[in-house]
């Protein structure tokens, strides 16, 4: 077809096309178009929902955090919570306990049901591979359905049984366990281990260099964590000595208190267009060759002008939209080391004493106090509903990190182990040094994957009425009316917990990174 | 095992039945030569001192957790009777018994077509001899270690003295198996019809025999169906709220339509290993992926729901609409196909385009009433407008892309007619699914609302434009970030707040957009790793073939990385299907909340919660795991990661 009009097709190619043909400005014009429809929906939507809002009677924002809650909640670390935005917090506490204890056991559990996997011994083998097949295709919860069922038909709780008495309980209120608590000199307890860790390290790179030097084995590792043993015994006895830490935070706090909101918002500012001009420059960099400046093309030119665009439209939103932004990030900082300081010192005023014990154990107790005996403060108490969906999690989880593990040693290449055993290490030894590390290296990304959904997952305890976060969010949107505000709280949250579980696996995977040359 | 490195077979052709592909190979597992039973103890269970403590350890554990589920099972706490006579209504809720004929039509033809595929994508592998006789054995052995193992059932004895608790009397050892003669009989025959095949083949031939799993897919659906007409399961009824129940076999409601299935499915599948070899390859293939698209959508919203057409809406204003579309569209795409069109056609199609989005706009804003479908069609009209140019060519060719326009114009119009008459995209009626079928029904509409969106993300996510880069990557990452339950929350509840006046959405409806919004982002994740996949030269070779972004995209990229995330895309299926469990959080009757809720509060069944939860388990197990063990197969089939 192009050989029957060839001069035509010479002319248009010759000829400078019009500005509707040109790519770059049909490209840029298209995502432009997208952004601006993308913004007019939600504007729009926003619109709506604020009518809608006004029309039914109800308010947006967030006055109720300071509210008194007015319901109570359960299995919590306060059971009557007298704010809104602490009912919340005690919510997020719940979220956040259930998350940790469960990353911990499910890990644990994983491993043991992974190699479990790969054992040669028959038996073992099938175990695990029941365990794994079952856990991981029947909904999680379903799961927390069956196991708070099973936990309500318990026995009642009496004075003496349990199946260890005064050790481990087991009944239709739940489950108890002994615990180890955190006590008053916990925190100051811990700056001291912080300089403890220091040195540490300082111990252990020494005899890592001397274990270079001499070709021996300077046992660095050990000595190490005998040096940590050492220093966390002593603090727990010199601790006192860090409470003068308390004032320069307290000054720090008092510091913040009085910066105007207008510095704050002028900052935010430069800051935007620090790092626009920044891009700017990094770009420019970029396109920049030993034989001087490469030509920009019209998309280069457009991504520049996009940046400053952008820092325009985030100051505008810092200055006129939402002002109250920078206040607020003044007073919570300044409130953070006001609690920061809080940990620290003896202050008589307050009554507060940091100087105690940094750890205390319980053990659980059954105490009767009308007809029915029941589960006492002391020791750690899991609820049924807690229970249920601790172990629904702590199950479901191992089971998908049981097959992470298993895939991440079966993939480490055959060579590996053959090239260890070619050298003389016996089978523990390749295991240690050559295969899990490389395997390690294998797992860590998806493991890292099922740590954020296992948070997420917690979420599903609103199913058996525990109080988490969405459960405590819930009760005061029917109170109050406020979807979008509640759902704004949950958002930041789990985002917040999944931003720092991501940097800390991707601290480790940064860190295990092949260094290539 | 299946994990171990595949070694390389020696196998005759003439070791072989029948129709075996270059695939077979690549799926068989790495078969070890079997050992005699001394030799396989010692060495799988007593190899060294540590393994026969684990074996010891572990085989006890092995032995309590049976026992504890025997006894479970079959304690005489247990009623079973709630799930049996609740049986309809975990499957299919509260739909109207006299319309029941509609539930059979509907699984019918998803049978029929089953078994049509079955037969025509040669998708089923094989199974060998030796492996079936190995499951016989396993479950023979299975059904004797719960002889053995079950407690004996326990009888209270009311206390003699008023006011004393009453004792409990474990039946002895020998009373319990006693009363297990039957099951002690069916346990010995199957482990004795797997000893049969594993010692009346010889080695090879029990290795090399193999039976296509459809056939063992339809033996075993027909020996269930069979059980019906001979175990006498009893018979179950709920009528106002009274439970009654009769020994004998099932009812003749329940026997006699699951056997017209079990030959509607053999049936189609004989049919079709017979129409196999005599008809072109292709066509028949496709006709069946045609119809799994569209069967959902007929069998939702014609068979099991009666539109209920106004017919008179229909011929007013439906059918002179749609076929002004077809006509007055078709001439226009006709003319904006002509070769000498030149930018023209540009202009007029990128019109076109800005009005059918001005429409929306002044839809929110009811400057001008438009049905929904006219919106839909003129935006459609746009899109096809702005392709139109790749089709000036010949005669022919122009004429084949009108057509296109007018038979997706014919099957888009009769859709939304189909679902919501009077011709709206408004669905706002409450949902008349439940149970098992309400679960399949969304988890069925989110993949296919998510799959798209999916597709489109991952694209705009690895594109070379920053701002889609900027707006997917957020989406995703926003979406991925937040549970499940607080995006069903807030469609759920916040989604009726953002609508304009005179826009309502069904509760089912918006929920099912939370799901489809939810699992896009997983999905598009999945595409993105597919993508990522694809090597640089790909991208080159298509430049230097001077194809287009759109070309280049939908010719050389999607079809390689949509192959490679398969797998993936399976993996997230399953998830979905297991994530539909949190319809019975907020509400809507799914077989989880009919087993959690339903059950437990009927007077007859009054805190009977385990054995529906155990079932639905159960259900969801089967569902999950056999999907899980085909996106194996398929993994090994497609020679996925292997290194």
């Amino acid at each position: 077809m192009a050989m029957t009009e060839p001069s035509v097709s010479r002319i248009e190619v010759s000829g400078k096309p019009p500005f509707y043909r040109d790519v770059t400005v049909v490209k840029w014009l298209v995502q432009v178009a997208v952004l601006a429809v993308v913004v007019f929906v939600a504007w729009f939507l926003a619109k709506e929902a604020g009518e809608n809002i006004r029309a039914r009677g109800l308010t947006s924002g967030f006055e109720f955090l300071s509210q008194p809650a007015g319901f109570q909640v359960s299995d919590g670390i306060d059971d009557n919570p007298a704010t809104g935005g602490r009912a919340l917090w005690v919510g997020m506490v719940t979220t956040l306990r259930l998350a940790i204890a469960g990353i911990f056991s499910a890990t644990l559990l994983g491993i043991i049901v992974g190699l479990g996997r790969l054992s040669s011994n028959w038996v073992v083998n099938k175990v695990a591979t029941v365990f794994v097949e079952t856990l991981r295709n029947i909904p999680l919860l379903v799961q927390i359905f069956l196991y708070f069922t099973i936990l309500s038909g318990l026995g009642r709780v009496s004075l003496e049984t349990g199946p260890i008495n005064g050790w481990f309980h087991v009944s239709n209120k739940g489950v108890a366990i002994p615990r180890v608590k955190i006590a008053d000199g916990f925190y100051q307890w811990l700056v001291v281990m912080l300089v403890g860790a220091v040195a540490a390290r300082f111990v252990y790179q020494n005899r890592r260099a001397e274990q270079e030097r001499s070709g021996g084995d300077a046992f660095a590792f050990p000595i190490a964590a005998g040096v940590l043993a050492l220093v966390a015994v002593i603090a727990w006895f010199i601790h006192p000595i860090v409470g003068f830490l308390e004032s320069p935070l307290r000054w720090i706090s008092d510091l913040l208190d009085g910066i105007p909101q207008v510095a704050v918002q002028l900052a935010l500012v430069a800051i935007f267009f620090l790092a626009a001009a920044r891009f700017v420059k990094n770009f420019r960099d970029s396109r920049r060759t030993p034989a001087g400046m490469a030509a920009l093309t019209d998309d280069d030119w457009f991504r520049q002008i996009f940046a400053f665009v952008a820092a325009a439209m985030a100051s505008v939103f810092v200055l006129v939209v939402w002002p109250g932004l920078s206040d607020w990030i003044v007073n919570s900082s300044s409130d953070l080391f006001g609690v920061l300081a809080d940990k620290f010192g003896t202050n008589p005023e307050t009554g507060l004493d940091r100087s105690g014990a940094p750890f205390a154990g319980e053990r659980p107790d059954i105490v009767q106090t009308g007809n029915f005996p029941n589960y006492g403060d002391s020791g750690l108490q899991m609820s049924q509903a807690w229970a249920a969906i601790f172990f629904a999690v702590t199950f479901y989880t191992a089971a998908f990190i049981a097959e992470i593990i298993r895939g991440g040693i079966l993939a480490v290449a055959k060579g590996q182990s053959e090239a260890a055993a070619a050298l003389g290490l016996s089978r523990m030894q390749a295991l240690r040094k050559v295969i899990l590390p490389q395997a390690f290296r294998i797992v860590l990304p998806p493991i890292g994957n099922q740590y954020l959904n296992l948070t997420k997952n917690t979420s599903l305890a609103v199913a058996v009425g525990l109080a988490d976060v969405v459960q405590v969010g819930g009760t005061i949107n029917s109170q109050s009316g406020k979807a979008l505000s509640v759902f704004a709280i949950w958002m930041a949250f789990y985002l917040a917990c999944s931003l720092t579980i991501s940097v800390i696996v991707n601290f480790f995977n940064v860190r295990l990174k092949i260094v290539e040359r | 095992m299946e994990n171990s490195q595949p070694t390389p077979l020696k196998l005759e052709p003439d070791d072989f039945n029948v129709d075996y592909t270059e695939e077979d190979f690549a799926a068989l597992p790495p078969e070890e030569p079997s050992l005699a039973p001394a030799e396989w103890i010692k060495k799988n269970l007593f190899s060294s001192v540590g393994s026969a403590i684990l074996t010891f350890v572990f085989g006890l554990f092995a032995l309590w957790a049976l026992r504890g589920l025997f006894g479970f099972t079959f304690s005489n706490e247990r009623r079973w009777d709630a799930v049996a006579t609740n049986a309809r209504l975990i499957a299919v809720e509260r739909y109207p018994l006299d319309q029941f004929n509609r539930i059979w039509v509907s699984l019918g033809s998803l049978l029929a077509l089953t078994g049509l595929s079955m037969a025509f994508f040669r998708a089923s592998g094989h199974f060998t001899v030796k492996r079936i006789s190995m499951w016989l054995m396993n479950l023979g052995v299975l059904g004797l270690l719960g002889v053995v193992l079950t407690p004996g059932a326990t009888t209270e004895v009311p206390a003699e003295v008023e006011g004393e608790l009453p004792t409990f009397i474990q039946d002895s050892f020998s009373e319990a198996i006693g009363g297990r003669v039957v099951w002690i009989v069916v346990s010995l025959v199957t482990l004795g019809i797997g000893l049969a095949i594993w010692y009346g083949l010889g080695e090879d031939r029990r290795r090399t025999m193999r039976v296509a799993s459809r056939w063992v897919i339809t033996a075993g659906f027909g020996l269930a169906v069979l059980s019906l007409w001979v175990v006498p399961y009893g018979q179950y009824f709920l009528e106002d709220g009274v439970a009654t129940s009769a020994p004998g076999l099932v009812a003749s409601s329940t026997r006699i339509p699951w056997t017209l299935m079990w030959v509607v499915f053999a049936g189609a599948l004989v049919l079709g290993l017979a129409l196999r070899d005599r008809l072109p390859v292709r066509p028949p293939k496709m006709i069946l992926g045609l119809l799994w698209l569209l069967a959902p959508f007929i069998l939702n919203w014609i068979v099991l729901r009666d539109p209920d057409f106004d017919y008179a809406h229909v011929f007013s204003t439906d059918i002179p609409m749609a076929l002004a579309f077809m006509a007055l569209g078709g001439a226009l795409l006709f003319w904006l196909s002509s070769a000498t069109i030149g930018e023209t056609g540009k202009i007029v199609s990128v019109v076109l385009l800005a009005f059918s989005l001005f429409n929306w706009i002044a839809g929110f804003f009811g400057m001008y009433p438009m049905l929904q479908k006219a919106r839909f069609s003129f935006l459609f009209l746009g899109l096809f407008a702005l392709i139109a140019g790749n089709f000036s060519r010949d005669r022919s060719t122009r004429m084949s892309f009108v057509y296109a326009w007018m038979g997706f114009m014919a099957i888009f119009h009769w859709l939304v007619t189909a679902v919501n008459s009077p011709s709206t995209l408004e669905i706002t009626s409450d949902t008349y699914l439940g149970g098992m079928t309400l679960t399949i029904f969304v988890a069925w509409l989110t993949l296919l609302v998510s799959f798209p969106l999916g597709v489109l993300m991952a694209l705009a996510r690895t594109s070379n434009m920053p701002i889609f880069r900027l707006l997917s990557t957020t989406y995703i990452e926003a979406v991925r970030g937040v549970p499940l339950i607080t995006i069903l929350f807030f469609f759920s509840v916040i989604i009726p707040l953002f609508l304009p006046e005179g826009m309502e959405l069904a509760e089912l409806a918006a929920v099912v957009v939370g799901y489809g919004l939810f699992s896009a982002a997983y999905l598009a994740e999945n595409v993105r790793g597919g993508l990522q996949s694809i090597r640089r030269g790909q991208f080159e070779a298509a430049d230097a073939l001077g194809l287009t972004t759109g070309q280049r995209t939908s010719f050389i990229v999607l079809p390689q990385a949509l192959r490679v995330s398969i797998p993936p895309l399976v993996g997230q299926s399953i998830a979905t299907f297991k994530e539909t469990s949190l319809l019975a959080i907020i509400g809507l009757n799914d077989l989880l909340r009919v087993a959690n809720n339903t059950i437990p509060s009927q007077t007859d069944f009054v805190g009977s919660k385990k054995e529906g939860l155990l079932v639905v388990s159960a259900l969801y197990f089967v569902v999950a795991f056999s999907m899980s063990k085909y996106s194996q197969r398929l993994e090994k089939r497609l020679g996925l990661g292997t290194r």
